[in-house]
């Protein structure tokens, strides 16, 4: 673990999250009074069984589900409970996700799905800056090894090179926070383990924090710091402190897309 | 916008979207053909309309007792009258010499004809051999009565002797075939002196119809309205009243129903676009239900419900802008290869047979301002049809969707 995160601000702060579903008659609680706090370039591990909930605050916390107690801090600034299409702009620009099932669309290739989040957030202005948009997913593709797949798609690459798509996919915008929900999941221990790696260097090198869920405790040890969660609450909290004083962060100190 | 590259990747992809296209097309290419025939049809029915019965057509009554030069004074009076000519039309009978028919009028070998007077300035009557006067006969009669250049026809008719009707006969010799590419004027029209056809019918003046043409910019009724007030001015009395037709009045009737089978079929293009916007809508469902996966990756990356929506239109306004190109083209190739087709279709016999469809070609012509309807209505009727799919796909749940799988 480092210490040296709980002296700084948080870029990602959930407070007092809290989500069910319903269950016929019934109400199927996932969360119950989640708070956590993830600090500019810190890499934490969630850890828990199956069925624990590591899934669903990731949704949460990545505005792709909402809430029904509970706010979320992005950079200081709450971003839960927003419209649908304020969320989306949240997601497209601040938030990177990495995927289980890596999430490629099969008919682009390499190329055009680590572009999709730029195309995406620019609307009509990508075509103005389209060719440095391209030569910045390439290097970053090339940064992951693909240097020489650009243009294959997904169903031409092994699931380790998907995987590092899905990343290069998830680094273009340059987001502050990285959600993955068990990236190496998919993936046999020795790929899996060179993804993590790969994972961890590029968003160490941007100064991306990330959440990561999993479920291996080999994983969980190469984070900086472990979130436990069981039966929807988390046991490991964050810092009281920080959490109590959720100030705007210096915006400086994070990377912006 | 920016996803177009995403829908274009669809579009190669799935074979269903192409498929949506090619019935665009299909639809498309068949009702450009249709509408460029029609158009063709309609445009040459008024020229040859116009041609026979110039702008305005003054029909003089019988026995007017106004000359020649006083209705060319009066037409020279007219601004907008660029041409006047004089003709004089008598109804005969016309038959080959030598055949059953001129003797024994039961047989079919005998056609009631309109016999056109013109003046020899105005038309060439060709090389006029021996003592008989010229006739100018339309391609389709004389190949019914089975005339060659230098034939010697007779024609049937009746002279004006105080006020009753006389039988004469007289004999043309056939000078020069014509053929305008309408089938019924050529074959019910021949054309002789008209110092000839005055002499046979004893008509005086030796006028019947003067075939006015106007100056350029000026139209047929303006000009009409003009000769009109003109004639009221001279306060000719009732019975010397010319009467004054536009070209569009003769052809009256017939004008009417080209004009509302133009609009039947601008209904029936109207079914049509609305089957393949059906067609459409349904393909684009499919392809929302299909792709409800791909919605939910959009989604998470940031695509808010607006640009989903719009990534659908985005897709049918691909898919049906191929279509419409498409259309256009097999729509050009069918109006350049029409009697190929037309040929094919009738497995080797014409179609398009000129004695029902009056021409003896099938004349087209492109109106830029129909293929432009065409394209702006099949737009905005893919943009209104993909309404429904765009709005099914921006309410996905991105993790429920993205769970299934």
């Amino acid at each position: 673990m480092n210490d040296s995160t709980s002296t700084m601000h948080p870029v990602l702060l959930a407070k007092n999250l809290s989500k069910s579903y319903r269950m016929g008659s019934g109400k199927l609680e996932v969360l119950r009074d989640v708070s956590m706090e993830l600090h500019v370039g810190e890499v934490a591990a969630l850890m828990g069984s199956s069925g624990s909930g590591k899934s669903t605050l990731l949704q949460l916390l990545g505005l792709m589900d909402s809430c029904d107690q509970g706010s979320v801090l992005l950079r200081g600034r709450r971003i839960d409970g927003r419209s649908a299409g304020a969320s989306a702009r949240i997601r497209a620009t601040e938030i990177g996700f990495v995927f289980q099932q890596f999430q490629l669309i099969q008919e682009l290739s390499a190329l055009e799905n680590v572009l999709l989040p730029r195309r995406i957030a620019r609307g009509m202005s990508w075509f103005s800056v389209r060719g440095e948009e391209k030569r910045k997913a390439a290097q970053l593709l090339t940064d992951v090894g693909l240097g020489a797949r650009l243009k294959h798609r997904p169903n031409q690459l092994s699931g380790g090179e998907q995987q590092r798509v899905a990343i290069a996919r998830a680094l273009i915008s340059m987001p502050p926070v990285l959600l993955a929900d068990e990236p190496t999941g998919n993936l046999d221990r020795q790929t899996g383990d060179e993804v993590l790696e790969l994972l961890l260097r590029m968003a160490r090198e941007r100064g991306t924090a990330i959440l990561l869920a999993t479920h291996d405790q080999a994983i969980a040890d190469s984070c900086e710091r472990i979130l436990r969660l069981e039966d929807g609450c988390l046991v490991t909290p964050g810092p009281a402190d920080s959490l109590d004083s959720p100030e705007p962060p210096p915006e400086a100190t994070a990377p912006t897309p | 916008m920016s996803l177009l590259r995403l829908a274009w990747s669809y579009f190669c992809q799935r074979i269903i979207l192409p498929m949506a296209s090619l019935g665009i097309a299909l639809g498309i290419g068949v009702l450009f053909t249709v509408f460029a025939v029609f158009n063709g049809f309609l445009h040459e029915m008024e020229s040859s309309i116009r041609n026979v019965s110039g702008d305005v057509n003054v029909e003089v009554p019988r026995e007017s007792p106004q000359t020649e030069e006083q209705y060319r004074k009066w037409f020279t009076q007219i601004e907008g009258v660029e041409k006047a000519v004089p003709q004089l039309q008598w109804f005969g009978l016309i038959g080959r010499r030598g055949s059953r028919a001129v003797d024994d009028p039961r047989t079919s070998d005998l056609s009631g004809i309109m016999l056109v007077g013109v003046d020899s300035t105005e038309l060439d009557f060709g090389e006029i051999n021996g003592e008989l006067p010229p006739m100018q006969v339309g391609a389709p009669l004389a190949k019914k009565l089975g005339l060659s250049i230098g034939d010697v026809v007779e024609i049937v008719t009746h002279r004006s002797s105080r006020g009753q009707p006389v039988p004469t006969r007289r004999s043309f010799r056939f000078s020069a075939e014509y053929s305008t590419g309408r089938f019924d004027q050529d074959l019910n029209r021949v054309f002789v002196r008209r110092a000839d056809l005055a002499s046979i019918s004893g008509t005086n003046p030796e006028f019947s119809h003067w075939i006015l043409h106007s100056k350029d910019g000026i139209s047929a009724e303006n000009l009409a309205a003009s000769v009109d007030t003109h004639f009221e001015n001279l306060q000719l009395n009732r019975f010397d009243f010319p009467k004054i037709r536009t070209w569009r009045s003769i052809g009256g009737n017939f004008l009417r129903a080209a004009e509302n089978q133009k609009g039947i079929l601008t209904v029936v293009f109207g079914f049509i676009v609305l089957v393949a916007a059906y067609q459409l809508i349904a393909t684009l469902l499919l392809t929302v239900a299909e792709k409800r996966h791909d919605i939910g990756i959009l989604a998470a990356l940031g695509a808010s419900p607006k640009r989903i929506s719009g990534f659908f239109v985005g897709l049918s306004l691909v898919i049906s802008s191929i279509g419409i190109c498409l259309g256009l083209l097999l729509g050009w190739w069918l109006i350049r290869n029409l009697t190929m087709v037309e040929s094919w279709l009738g497995g080797g016999e014409p179609i398009f047979r000129e004695e029902i469809y009056k021409f003896d070609h099938i004349p087209v012509a492109v109106d830029a301002t129909m293929v432009g309807l065409m394209i702006v209505v099949t737009l905005i009727t893919a943009t209104l049809f993909s309404l429904l799919p765009a709005w099914r796909a921006s309410r996905t749940r991105i993790v429920r969707t993205l769970r299934r799988r």
